[in-house]
């Protein structure tokens, strides 16, 4: 369901419009330590727990025991002008599975981390014989302005 | 080898006396030395010490002097303290020292458990559950076969009487209203407080002329159950983890791993049965430290898996007041009424009654326990039975509990080997269904049951000091010193009657946290709540107020101006008279 409303056509309009739901919700990595037949999401603030329940069950099919909620308060910080503002509030969900399944987090970019450490080492070897020649070079220069050397 | 430049100016002073020691040490005995000299050397040179003889040496005790070495000394104070003190209200008064506002609690109570409870309860009360169906084996030599059986068909016709008169003939409509008799949880709860009645009423009246125990036993309908402990196996609470991760080590001193956590139990069983003598045990001592007897372990804070916290007194109730001439426990029944509430999804209602009967019973016995002297502190000497029925009427469970242990606290969780231990029956149906005023499918194995638990008589522990703790006064009442006495008496029922304190904890809006706190708008000299002083609030200590005003015509002294306290210390002192007393008040 969404409350925009559909606008009159005219010229040019696109002959069909899709409007996505009010209701979303977010799989987000859990903030604590749960037990794991606990999955956390993050939803919008009109949801009920009755609309998660019904939204997990009905469309993904997911057996759900009991769902609780809680809203967490935004973030205080001071903005570019130096005033004080707050971050919009979230809602958290979380979904309790049935006792003996469990849930866990995928890590999702397990591979791009591992290669931007690997970048990160082809860049030391390749830039430590340059740094070593530069040093050997000014061995005898301390002090000396770069413009003399 | 390390190698050191010598001042070789520095040796040449020393030289001489060089020289000297080498000849003492290489021919002591041929070269003479002035006397003088002797001494000199004497104090340069290690004297030959006699060997002694490792028995006689009796060394003091090494003491960790770390931050958490200290303030685990500094817990293990309390603890002899509380020991030591002589009088059991005086045990539980100390409990409620430290806090002013009392104690941040995990609440549970009785008939209001979470989803999948029965892990984490065993791991509280540190229980653990046998895999027999049946109840124990020492229940089949209470009563031969064939007496077990007269006894059965003698009361068999009674049980169906009443119990058809519950079910069938008695009509409800004008004693309650029409939403609780349509409030299934209610109805059941009645139908088990109404047949479980009747039933003990049955079966006590039949079994007096052959069990004599029976006569000395107490009956409360309804009493009040209240248990405080101390737990250390949970994880270690976020607002900590995040602490110890930011703080910085050198300014700040990190929380340990393991730290207490405090559960209160509230339970509201419909009957018990008291006793003046403790009932035989099932297991002895050591065998409740073998290893085999396994806990699932489940550390998560009791807030992740529904429990709420919330901030009370400790309180110890086992139904009666401490000086109560039958003190042991023989028999209680709870409802199993709350699983009409419970939505059928959960579907473990298995799980939630053994979870109930853990609860129930291991707080029942650890508050008899704490009146004998013992608390969550202190060890029992001796193990204590609980036989417990779970009810609605209709299905019937059968419970024994041996309390071994009480001390579960951070310092011991890890080095206490004994093991609370549970036997539960699965439930059973006293009847099938009553049709037209007759009982069908009677199951007289329930009968049998509880005919046992009945017959088991409570003996007296021959050798066993029940009291070790407690001195010759052991009571409130007992003090000679009235004054001492009336003050006592006055604050412990004060104490236990749960009232918050009259004026509540100062409180700090949330304008206050933003523009205070965080972003430091305010000018200094707004700043004068306890909150922005730094200090915890709720860490007020419960002596740390102005003591009660004599007014001025009541005074026998003039200069007595204020009240005496008598706040529960091991050695006795005589109150000091203070003309201007400094209290923190804000």
């Amino acid at each position: 369901m969404s409350t925009r409303y559909y606008p009159l056509y005219q010229k040019g309009n696109p002959q069909l419009r899709i409007f996505l739901p009010n209701f979303w919700m977010k799989l987000v990595k859990p903030q604590f330590n749960n037990p794991p037949n606990i999955v956390e999401f993050h939803c919008s603030m009109q949801m009920t727990r009755l609309d998660i329940k019904n939204y997990l069950e009905k469309i993904y099919k997911i057996p759900i025991i009991k769902v609780n909620t809680r809203i967490k308060l935004g973030k205080f910080r001071r903005n570019e002008l130096n005033t004080v503002i707050k971050d919009e509030d979230i809602k958290v969900a979380y979904a309790h599975l049935p006792r003996f399944e469990s849930f866990e987090f995928p890590n999702m970019f397990a591979e791009q981390r591992a290669n931007k450490v690997k970048d990160k080492q082809t860049e030391k070897e390749v830039s430590e014989p340059l740094k070593k020649k530069i040093e050997e070079h000014n061995k005898y220069k301390a002090g000396l302005p770069l413009w003399f050397q | 080898m390390n190698s050191y430049k010598v001042n070789s100016r520095l040796l040449s002073r020393f030289n001489s006396l060089i020289s000297q020691t080498q000849r003492y040490l290489s021919a002591p005995a041929e070269v003479e030395i002035d006397e003088s000299d002797k001494k000199l050397f004497e104090s340069y040179i290690k004297p030959k010490v006699e060997k002694i003889e490792e028995d006689d040496v009796k060394f003091p005790p090494i003491i960790d002097n770390s931050e958490i070495g200290k303030e685990q000394r500094k817990r293990q104070r309390w603890f002899d303290k509380i020991r030591q003190l002589g009088i059991v209200e005086e045990k539980i008064f100390e409990l409620n020292m430290p806090k002013y506002y009392g104690w941040k609690i995990n609440k549970i109570e009785e008939g209001v458990l979470p989803y999948d409870p029965l892990p984490q309860a065993q791991y509280i009360t540190r229980t653990h559950l046998a895999n027999t169906v049946n109840l124990p084996k020492y229940y089949d030599s209470v009563l031969s076969a064939e007496e077990l059986n007269s006894l059965v068909e003698k009361i068999k016709n009674q049980v169906k009487d009443a119990l058809v008169f519950e079910f069938y003939y008695r009509n409800r409509d004008h004693e309650y209203n029409s939403e609780q008799l349509n409030d299934k949880c209610f109805m059941d709860n009645v139908l088990a407080k109404n047949v479980s009645q009747q039933i003990n009423s049955i079966l006590i009246s039949n079994l007096c002329p052959t069990n004599v125990h029976l006569i000395d036993t107490q009956i409360d309908i309804e009493p009040r159950i209240e248990a405080f402990w101390a737990f250390g196996g949970l994880e270690q609470p976020e607002k900590y983890k995040k602490f110890n991760q930011f703080c910085n080590p050198r300014i700040h001193r990190r929380y340990p791993e393991r730290l207490n956590q405090y559960m209160k139990y509230i339970g509201k069983p419909i009957l018990h049965l008291r006793h003046n003598l403790p009932l035989k045990e099932i297991i002895s001592l050591k065998d409740s430290e073998d290893e085999k007897l396994d806990i699932p372990i489940n550390k998560f804070d009791l807030r992740k898996m529904g429990y709420f916290q919330s901030r009370e007194r400790a309180t110890i109730i086992p139904g009666f007041w401490p000086g109560d001439y039958s003190e042991f426990g023989f028999l209680s029944y709870h409802s199993i009424g709350h699983l009409k509430n419970r939505p059928e999804q959960f579907n473990d209602n298995v799980d939630a009654i053994i979870a109930q009967a853990i609860f129930g019973s291991y707080s029942w016995l650890y508050t008899q326990a704490c009146y004998q002297g013992f608390s969550t502190f202190q060890d029992p000497t001796y193990p204590l039975v609980n036989q417990m029925i779970l009810t609605n009427g209709q299905l019937w469970n059968f419970c024994v509990y041996q309390l071994n242990t009480t001390t579960m606290h951070q310092d011991c969780i890890q080095t206490n080997p004994r093991k609370n231990i549970c036997w539960v029956t699965d439930s059973m149906k006293l009847f099938d269904r009553i049709e037209n005023g007759e009982v069908k499918g009677f199951n007289e194995d329930v009968l049998r049951n509880l005919i046992k638990f009945y017959a088991n008589v409570p003996q007296i522990k021959e050798g066993v000091n029940m009291k070790p703790y407690l001195e010759k006064e052991k009571l409130i009442a007992n003090i000679e010193d009235s004054e001492r006495r009336i003050w006592l008496e006055e604050q412990y029922k004060h104490l236990l009657s749960n009232r918050p304190r009259h004026k509540l904890p100062p409180e700090q809006y949330h304008y206050q946290w933003i523009y205070v706190r965080k972003f430091n708008h305010f000018l200094p000299w707004y700043r004068k709540s306890p909150y922005d002083k730094g200090i915890n609030v709720y860490n007020r200590k419960l002596d740390d107020h102005t003591p009660k005003y004599i007014p001025r015509c009541l005074r026998t002294n003039r200069k007595l101006k204020w009240g005496k306290t008598f706040y529960p210390e091991i050695e006795k002192k005589t109150p000091k008279l203070t003309k201007n007393p400094i209290f923190t008040l804000w």
